[in-house]
C-alpha cells in the first residue's frame, strides 16, 4: 500500500542538515517576501534562489511536474493581465483585435514568478523532508499529537479509498452502470460511485475510533515517541537570516 | 479475588429503548479463559465493550451496575487508563490499524507512545509483543500490505504491547480466511498459557468448546448461564438460544455417551475418546 | 440532538477520526466528478459532511487539513485556500447545528450561503496572490469580460469566483445532505461527543 507523499530519498544537504522546521521557516519567508517587495528583478532572484536550493537538494526535476498543475492558471494570467489589465498603456502587439500591452505583461510576470516561487518553497519543504519527520517535529513544537494523527493517517487512508473506490467503479461497470453519456446520466452514476465508499469510510471511522481509544489515544499523559528526535546543527542561525531576511524586506518596503 | 467482577450491569444505547445489558452479573478468575457465545445481537459486543469501558465512556447512552477489572472501576476510569488493564481486539482487523504508522514496529509502539513510556521501554516492549505473536519476520512490513490474519495479529500485539492482565477478543476471526483464523487461534492459546485471562466472543462453537475453560451464555441481553462447555453445551434448551452445540456433543448426544458421572455430554475429542476409552 | 455546545474543544476520538475520512470522502467526490467529467469540483462533499456529523470544530478542521494535505501532496497553490475550505467547514456545522438541515428548502439556503462564503473569502485571496483570477477557465472569461467593460478588479474577481463557487458549493452541500439522511441513526450520536450518562 503505498503513501502518498511527494518525498524524494536523496543523499543531500537539504535532506540531511537542514531541519524540517527551518525549511518551512523558508516556506512562509520566501513566500511572504514575494509579496511584501513586488519588484519583478527582486522576485526573480528570489525565485532563482529557490531553485538553487531545490537543485542542492538533488529535485529540481521533481519540481516540474507539479509547477505543470498550475499552467492553466498561468496561461490565465498571462492572457487576462495582458489584454485587459486596467492600467494597460503601453501597446506591445496585437493578435487580431486583441493587444497585448507592456504593463500587463509586467503585472503577469510578477504573477508568474510569485506563483512559481510559491510552488519551488514548497518544493524545498515537501520534496526533501519524510512526512512523518515533519509532523513529529510540529508535535514537539506543541502541535496537537491528534492532529498529527490526523495528517499522517490522511496519507495512507486516501491511496486505500482510491483502491476501493477503483474495485466499486469496475463492479458498477460490470453491472452496466452508464458512466459516459449526457450530463443527467453522468450525475445520476455519481451516488452509486461515492456512496459504498463513503458509508463504508464512515463504518470504519468509527471502529478505527474504538482502537484508537484502546491504545490510549485519549489519556491526558505526555506523549513519548520511538523515533529519537534528529539532531541538526546551526538551526538556530539559519532561521536567524531567514528571520532577518524577512524583516529587511519590511523595512526596505516602507523605506522605498 | 476475582481479576472481573460484574455486578448488575445495565446498558441502553443512546437513542434507543431496548436494554443492550440487562443485569448481567458474574465473576472471572485470573487466568481464565472464557468463551462468549450467543445468537446475533445477543449483546456480546457490548458486554465486550463494557469489560474496555467503551460502555459508557465511548458510547455513552443509559449505565447501570458496576464492572470491576483488575480492582479497576470501570465508570470511574478513562478509556486509555482502563487500557493497561483490559485489551480489547475486535473483528475487522483492517480498521483497527491505525493508519498513521508505515510499519508493524511503529504500529504496535503507537499506544506506548501514547501511554507516554520511555524510548527504551517502547522497543524492548515492541520486540516481546513481536515474539510472543510470532510477527518478528513483519516488523519493517507496511501494516496495510499484510493479509488479515497477519494483520489481526499485529492488532493483538498492539494491544498486549499496554501488558494488559485481561485480554478481550470479539470474534477475533470473523473475517479472516482459514489459515489466518488458524493463526489467531494459535497465538491466542500461547496468551492463555503464559496466564493471561481471556474473554473471546466467538460463532465457532468448537473452537470455544475447545479453548474455554468456562461459558458465557447470552441471549437477549441477558447472561443465561455461566458454566464449564460440558454443563452449557448440554443444555437442552442450547438451540432456542441460538446455538448449535459442538459436533463432538452432538454425536456423543446420538450415541448417548455422557461424561462418567454426569449427565454432561463431552465437547471436544479429546472429552469424547477419553469417554470412550474408559468404555472400553 | 445533544445538549452540548458546538464549539466544545474536548473532541471526541470518533470526530477526530472523522477527519481523516473526509478528507479521503473529499478527495473521491473530486475524482469521480472528474471521471464523470462533470462541470463541478465536487470536492468539499466530506468537509460538507463531517460538519454536519459533529459540527463546526471538525467541519472547519476537515477543511484546513484537507487543503494543507493537498498542498503538500499535490498541488501547493491550494493551501492558499485552506481558510475558504475551513470557513465551509464552520459555516455548514453552525446552521447545521442551529436546525438548518430541516428539509430541502432549507438545505438549498444552506448551500447558498455557503457558496456566497465561499466567495467573499476567496475574492481576496485571488486578489492578493494572482491579480484576481481563479484559474478556472469559465470563471476567468467572466472576468476577463468583467474587467474589459470597466467593472473594478476587485467585483470583477468576486464575479469570477461567484460564479465557480455557488453552483458548484450547492450541489455539494445537497449531495452531503444527502448521503447524511441516508445514515444509520446510531451512527450520528458517536460522532457528536460525549452526552451525559444517564443513571439506569
Ligand atoms: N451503536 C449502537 N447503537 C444502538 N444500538 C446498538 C449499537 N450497537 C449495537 N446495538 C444493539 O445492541 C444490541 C446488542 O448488539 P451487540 O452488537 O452487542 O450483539 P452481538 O451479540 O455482538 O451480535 P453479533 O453476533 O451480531 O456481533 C443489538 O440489539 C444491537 O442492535
Ligand atoms: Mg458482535
Amino acid at each position: 500500500m503505498s503513501t502518498m507523499t511527494l518525498y524524494a530519498d536523496r543523499d543531500s544537504v537539504i535532506h540531511n542538515h537542514v531541519s524540517p522546521l527551518t525549511k518551512v521557516l523558508y516556506v512562509v519567508v520566501s513566500i511572504a517576501i514575494t509579496y511584501i517587495y513586488p519588484d519583478l528583478l527582486f522576485v526573480l532572484l528570489v525565485t532563482i534562489f529557490s531553485g538553487m536550493i531545490l537543485t542542492l537538494g538533488k529535485v529540481f526535476r521533481r519540481i516540474l511536474p507539479i509547477l505543470a498543475i498550475s499552467i492553466i492558471l498561468i496561461i490565465s494570467i498571462v492572457i487576462v493581465q495582458g489584454f485587459f489589465n486596467p492600467e494597460n498603456q503601453t501597446e506591445l502587439f496585437s493578435i487580431g483585435f486583441l493587444t497585448f500591452y507592456k504593463e500587463g505583461i509586467s503585472y503577469a510576470a510578477l504573477l508568474t514568478l510569485r506563483v512559481f516561487n510559491m510552488i519551488m518553497a514548497f518544493g524545498v519543504l515537501i520534496l526533501t523532508t519524510k512526512h512523518d519527520e515533519l509532523v513529529e517535529a510540529f508535535i514537539r513544537k506543541g502541535l496537537s499529537p491528534k492532529i498529527g494523527y490526523v495528517l499522517l493517517s490522511v496519507l495512507q487512508l486516501i491511496p486505500q479509498m482510491r483502491a476501493t473506490m477503483g474495485k466499486i467503479a469496475d463492479a458498477q461497470a460490470s453491472r452496466g452502470m452508464e458512466t459516459k453519456g449526457n450530463l443527467s446520466v453522468r450525475m445520476k452514476a455519481f451516488f452509486p460511485l461515492i456512496g459504498p465508499v463513503v458509508l463504508n469510510s464512515l463504518n470504519s471511522t468509527r471502529e478505527r475510533a474504538i482502537a484508537l481509544e484502546v491504545r490510549g489515544f485519549n489519556t491526558g499523559i505526555k506523549k513519548t515517541f520511538l523515533n529519537a528526535a534528529k539532531e541538526y546543527h546551526h538551526q538556530g542561525f539559519i532561521q536567524l537570516i531567514l528571520w532577518l531576511v524577512l524583516l529587511g524586506t519590511i523595512v526596505w518596503r516602507i523605506l522605498i | 479475588m476475582s481479576i472481573i467482577q460484574v455486578e448488575g450491569l445495565k446498558y441502553k444505547y443512546p437513542n434507543t429503548d431496548k436494554l443492550a445489558l440487562n443485569d448481567v452479573s458474574f465473576e472471572v478468575k485470573e487466568g481464565e479463559f472464557i468463551g462468549l457465545v450467543g445468537r446475533n445481537k445477543a449483546g456480546k459486543s457490548t458486554l465486550c465493550f463494557a469489560l474496555a469501558g467503551l460502555v459508557p465512556h465511548f458510547f455513552s447512552g443509559g449505565y447501570g451496575g458496576k464492572v470491576i477489572v483488575n480492582g479497576l472501576e470501570v465508570r470511574h476510569h478513562e478509556v486509555g487508563e482502563i487500557s493497561t488493564h483490559v485489551g480489547l481486539v475486535f473483528e475487522n482487523p483492517f480498521s483497527q490499524m491505525t493508519g498513521s504508522k508505515t510499519n508493524v514496529f511503529e504500529e504496535i509502539a503507537f499506544g506506548l507512545e501514547n501511554i507516554g513510556l520511555e524510548r527504551k521501554q517502547i522497543i524492548e516492549r515492541v520486540n516481546t509483543s513481536l515474539e510472543l505473536l510470532d510477527i518478528t519476520a513483519l516488523k519493517d512490513k507496511n501494516p496495510f500490505d499484510l493479509s488479515g490474519g497477519q494483520m489481526q495479529r499485529v492488532a493483538i500485539a498492539s494491544v498486549i504491547a499496554m501488558r494488559p492482565k485481561i485480554l478481550i477478543l470479539d470474534e477475533p476471526t470473523s473475517q479472516l480466511d482459514p489459515q489466518g483464523s488458524e493463526e489467531v487461534f494459535r497465538v491466542v492459546e500461547n496468551l492463555s498459557k503464559e496466564g493471561m485471562t481471556i474473554i473471546m466472543a466467538e460463532h465457532k462453537i468448537d473452537k470455544v468448546a475447545h479453548y474455554a475453560d468456562r461459558i458465557l451464555l447470552m441471549d437477549d441481553a441477558k447472561m443465561i448461564d455461566f458454566d464449564v462447555p460440558e454443563k452449557v453445551f448440554s443444555r437442552d434448551d442450547l438451540q432456542e438460544h441460538g446455538i448449535e452445540p459442538p459436533v463432538v456433543t452432538r454425536i456423543a448426544k446420538a450415541l448417548g455417551i455422557r461424561k462418567q458421572g454426569s449427565d454432561d455430554y463431552p465437547v471436544t475429542i479429546k472429552g469424547f475418546t477419553q469417554e470412550i476409552g474408559d468404555k472400553l | 440532538m445533544s445538549n452540548r455546545s458546538m464549539w466544545s474543544l474536548k473532541l471526541s476520538t470518533a470526530a477526530i477520526a472523522l477527519i481523516p475520512a473526509a478528507i479521503g470522502i473529499n478527495y473521491l467526490g473530486k475524482l469521480v466528478a472528474g471521471l464523470l467529467k462533470l462541470p463541478l469540483w465536487l470536492d468539499s462533499i466530506g468537509t460538507v459532511l463531517s460538519a454536519m456529523l459533529a459540527g463546526p470544530i471538525i467541519g472547519a478542521l476537515s477543511g484546513i487539513i484537507n487543503n494543507i494535505i493537498y498542498g503538500v501532496t499535490a498541488d501547493p497553490i491550494s493551501t492558499v485556500y485552506a481558510i475558504t475550505s475551513g470557513v465551509i467547514g464552520l459555516i455548514v456545522g453552525v446552521m447545521a447545528y442551529k436546525g438548518w438541515l430541516k428539509n430541502f428548502k432549507t438545505v438549498i439556503v444552506v448551500g447558498l450561503v455557503v457558496g456566497l462564503a465561499a466567495a467573499v473569502i476567496s475574492t481576496p485571496l485571488n486578489l492578493i496572490f494572482w491579480g484576481g483570477q481563479t484559474g478556472n477557465v469559465w470563471g476567468d472569461a467572466f472576468y476577463a469580460f468583467l474587467v474589459s467593460n470597466d467593472v473594478p478588479v476587485w467585483l470583477a474577481s468576486f464575479g469570477d469566483s461567484v460564479i465557480v463557487d455557488v453552483p458548484d458549493k450547492l450541489a455539494t452541500v445537497i449531495v452531503s445532505y444527502l448521503i447524511f439522511k441516508g445514515l444509520p441513526n446510531n451512527f450520528i450520536s458517536i460522532f457528536q461527543g460525549q452526552d451525559k450518562i444517564e443513571e439506569l
